[in-house]
């Protein structure tokens, strides 16, 4: 009785959506003139050919490239004698319609529509390729290797990977994702080395996402992700197509999105979010030292804080006599306890990492000026923090930059405070709870079904020589056990698989 | 949810199953007082204790001294909370000064206190003095602020440096002695007064009990003989000579049937200074000075040792030597009865490294 009475819900949602973009009407230049009406860019072009057959050309002005217009069809089209007119504009494939839906999709798309005047429909494909050329990526910069970066146009970015992977085994499935967007996602992998179970999974994830609008790569990876609930990324988001060449040779699969730069790759472990491209332009040892160097960077963005919490708070016997003077001159007259103190400029330091991403570069300056004068002068001039915590803090939040993945950058942030409330109460037990928390949890978490925190769990040796240290290329002679490639070795042994 | 219950089963079970407190202390730095040192010295009356100490440890403030007389010694910390605004903790405890009349009345229950306290590290050096310290620290706790720092820093010096030049026991050695079958603890003594804290030599402890000590000059043949094998200077004032960088090589060894103890040992340094008459261009003269070293070297070993008989330890261990694979070892008594009537033997050769001139 105290439970509110759940009414029956009738799935209104998903009928709705259907029934608004399912048409059943005949195709006739009526319904498809319905489809236009209100549209400000839909144009509707009568044209007399040969003096006896009336041609109608229906399109959305800004879906199509207006300028091969004319040249591509109105001109053909002038001196037609035909009668299957789509024969005179050869130098487009026009494509015979049968539906008012395939119509309205194709004419969506960036197709015209094309009534020959005797009841036939032809849709001829001028599609609008505006979009920004080739750059530099500003994501993930590299100074020494391949510039280019994926734009947003999904088959130029299919094109970088072709270029990159000449070979016919470089598979490419298209969906289509979102029934409000509609966007193009392309599914790659190179047949013969990639599991066909892990592209399978793939595959069935994507069909099975169910929204109206996919607008970005991290509105598909949300769908595909296995732990949706967790804070670390299952998927690599990148726009460097090198870095998904790479994938894709070593049996990953890569889905690009419509309309964004970023690429999705999987399976991928906790480490691989590690690994930057420069690692394999650099020379083994320097690789492996960068790298490691990120770990540990990792580890003291997200412990650093919390340790100085647990150890000024409980555990002031284990402070190196030298610095406990320090501790003690810098803390006798603030204020705040270390835990409220850490608190507040760690929620300073997050609010201005946030507001420099979201202004322009032009007034990041001032922020970042005013940002240090109020962190690092004002904050200990007014007695608020210590000394040691703005050293602290710096230094944790310039060990955050060092890991190359953005998204697992931004991780360590709520890994912080988490650790923070524990070792304000139990100190360093409670970081070490957390930390074992942390691992289970890594250890649980799976990519397209592979697991997460491979090659330390479960144990793949072969992985090792591209972990921590980065051995050097010619040592590297198979692809990662964590994939389970079809064909394990990188180099040719003619039918060993 | 699931998640959730699992942490918190695993973290219960994680406190559970390490004897973990699930009650961590609040020992903010800044409402602490963390004392670096301690002096103990006995009391007016008998049976009590005199303990010392300096607060606030570091900050800038006047330093003010404590000090109380108990019969506990965590009545003492007690006492100090009582009458000062921080509280008084042992966890960065450094160094314990122990006056000489303490420890010839044994100062094993003494560390047994502090040894319970779990904040206090076992890396706390001992020190046994002699005179008045308070009046030292008085005095001069005025002119250098940081007066306790500095004598942590110096002890931390010469232990992390093995140079020989002072002895340095912690906590943690000297109960690792104390607990050892044919092994005797030994500590450091200084002699205190109003201006000075001047290094003596090396006490001597039996059953947890001050039983004498060395002089500076016998102190070098202890730092050569056991504790770092190495003396960064030696001054030889009879011969007239400074060696430098002087390392030995000991080999023991007991003969229970003929009732001897021999060392044989193997020295090895430069010559850092020279004043005596002999000139050294010559080899002759070299050979000389090497068999005058040699004689030194043993004369003074021999004294050692027979002091080291005298108060009936055993400092340098030599009753492990008594050990064989299939006999019965020897009780701790008997090694002491045999070692203090037992012969000594010393055989001493000092090689002389090349002058660099």
């Amino acid at each position: 009785m105290f439970w509110k009475k759940k009414s029956k819900r009738v799935r209104h949602e998903n009928k709705e959506g259907n029934q608004l973009f399912q048409k059943s009407k005949d195709l006739s230049i009526a319904a498809v003139k319905g489809l236009i009406s209100n549209m400000d860019d839909g144009e509707l072009i009568e044209h007399r050919i040969n003096k006896e057959r009336n041609i109608t050309l229906i399109f959305i002005r800004t879906l199509i490239d207006v300028e091969r217009l004319n040249e591509s069809i109105i001109q053909p089209l002038k001196n037609c004698s035909e009668d299957m007119i789509h024969t005179c504009i050869a130098s487009v494939k026009a494509g015979a319609l049968s539906s008012l839906d395939e119509a309205q999709k194709l004419m969506m798309l960036g197709h015209v529509l094309l009534d020959d005047g005797k009841g036939r429909w032809w849709a001829v494909p001028l599609v609008n390729t505006l979009g920004r050329s080739i750059e530099q990526s500003e994501a993930e910069t590299i100074l020494y290797g391949p510039k280019d970066s994926f734009t947003e146009q999904i088959d130029q970015n299919i094109t970088l990977l072709r270029r990159r992977l000449p070979v016919t085994e470089l598979k490419t499935e298209k969906f289509s994702a979102g029934y409000l967007t509609k966007a193009k996602v392309v599914l790659m992998y190179v047949e013969g080395i990639a599991n066909p179970d892990i592209v399978d999974i793939a595959r069935k994830k994507i069909s099975k996402i169910n929204i109206d609008m996919v607008i970005e790569q991290s509105n598909l990876a949300a769908f595909m992700e296995d732990h949706i609930h967790s804070v670390f990324p299952q998927f690599q988001q990148t726009d460097r197509p090198d870095q998904c060449a790479y994938s894709l040779g070593l049996g990953k699969i890569v889905i690009l999105v419509a309309n964004t730069p970023f690429a999705l790759v999987a399976p991928i472990t906790f480490f691989h979010l590690f690994q930057s491209p420069e690692d394999y332009i650099h020379k083994w040892m320097v690789a492996s030292f960068l790298r490691c160097l990120r770990y540990v960077s990792y580890l003291a963005s997200t412990t650093l804080i919390p340790l100085y919490v647990a150890l000024t708070t409980h555990h002031y016997q284990v402070i190196p006599l030298q610095i406990l003077f320090v501790l003690l001159e810098s803390r006798s007259k603030l204020p705040f306890s270390p835990f409220w103190e850490a608190l507040f400029m760690l929620l300073i330091l997050e609010i201005i990492k946030e507001a420099s991403l979201r202004m322009p570069s032009k007034t990041s300056t001032t922020l970042g000026t005013i940002g240090g004068i109020v962190i690092g002068q004002a904050a200990v001039e007014a007695g608020f923090v210590s000394k040691v915590l703005i050293v602290l803090v710096g230094i944790a939040a310039i060990a955050s930059f060092l890991v190359p993945n953005y998204l697992l950058s931004k991780t360590n942030t709520l890994i912080q405070f988490a650790f923070l409330i524990l070792s304000s109460l139990l100190g360093f037990p409670g970081i070490v709870f957390g930390m074992i928390y942390v691992l289970a949890h890594l250890n649980g978490l799976s990519s397209l079904k592979q697991p997460y925190f491979a090659p330390v769990a479960p144990l793949y040796w072969r992985d090792w020589m591209d972990f921590f240290i980065r051995a050097p290329i010619p040592w590297m002679k198979k692809r990662p056990a964590h994939v389970h490639p079809l064909f394990k070795w990188r180099y040719n042994r003619g039918d060993d698989h | 949810m699931r998640a959730f219950t699992s942490f918190m089963l695993l973290l219960s079970s994680m406190c559970l199953l390490t004897g973990c407190s699930p009650f961590a202390s609040d020992n903010t730095v800044e409402e602490i007082a963390p004392v670096t040192f301690l002096s103990v010295e006995a009391g007016g009356e008998k049976g009590k204790l005199k303990v010392s100490t300096l607060v606030p440890p570091v900050m800038k403030e006047d330093k003010q001294f404590f000090s109380t007389n108990v019969t506990l010694l965590e009545q003492g910390r007690r006492s100090f909370n009582l009458k000062y605004y921080r509280e008084i903790k042992l966890g960065q405890l450094r160094m314990l000064f122990i006056d000489e009349k303490v420890a010839r009345n044994g100062i094993v229950s003494l560390i047994d206190t502090i040894l319970t306290d779990p904040e206090v590290s076992p890396r706390l050096y001992l020190v046994v003095f002699k005179g008045d310290f308070e009046a030292f620290i008085k005095n001069r706790m005025q002119q250098q602020k940081d007066l306790d720092y500095y004598l942590y820093r110096m002890f931390k010096h010469y232990e992390k440096g093995k140079q020989g030049e002072i002895t340095v026991t912690n906590i943690h050695e000297f109960m690792e002695k104390v607990y050892s079958p044919y092994s005797d603890p030994y500590i450091p003594v200084f002699r205190v007064d109003k201006d000075n804290f001047r290094y003596e030599g090396t006490g001597f402890f039996g059953n947890g009990k001050l039983k004498g000590g060395t002089d500076k000059n016998q102190d070098q043949f202890f730092q050569l003989l056991n504790n770092y094998h190495f003396l960064k200077n030696m001054i030889i004032t009879p011969l007239d000579v400074s060696l430098g960088e002087v390392r030995s090589r000991v080999t023991t060894h007991v003969n229970l049937n003929d009732h001897t103890v021999s060392f044989n040992i193997h020295y090895r340094g430069r010559i850092d200074e020279y004043r005596g008459t002999k000139d050294l261009d010559r080899q002759v003269s070299i050979y000389e000075l090497v068999d005058e070293l040699e004689g030194y070297m043993e004369e003074g070993t021999v004294s050692l040792l027979k002091k080291l008989q005298e108060l009936k330890v055993d400092p340098l261990e030599i009753g492990g030597q008594t050990m064989a694979p299939a006999s019965k070892p020897m009780s701790e008594e008997d090694w002491i009865k045999f070692w203090e009537s037992a012969k000594i033997k010393v055989d001493c050769h000092f090689e002389l490294e090349p002058l660099s001139i």
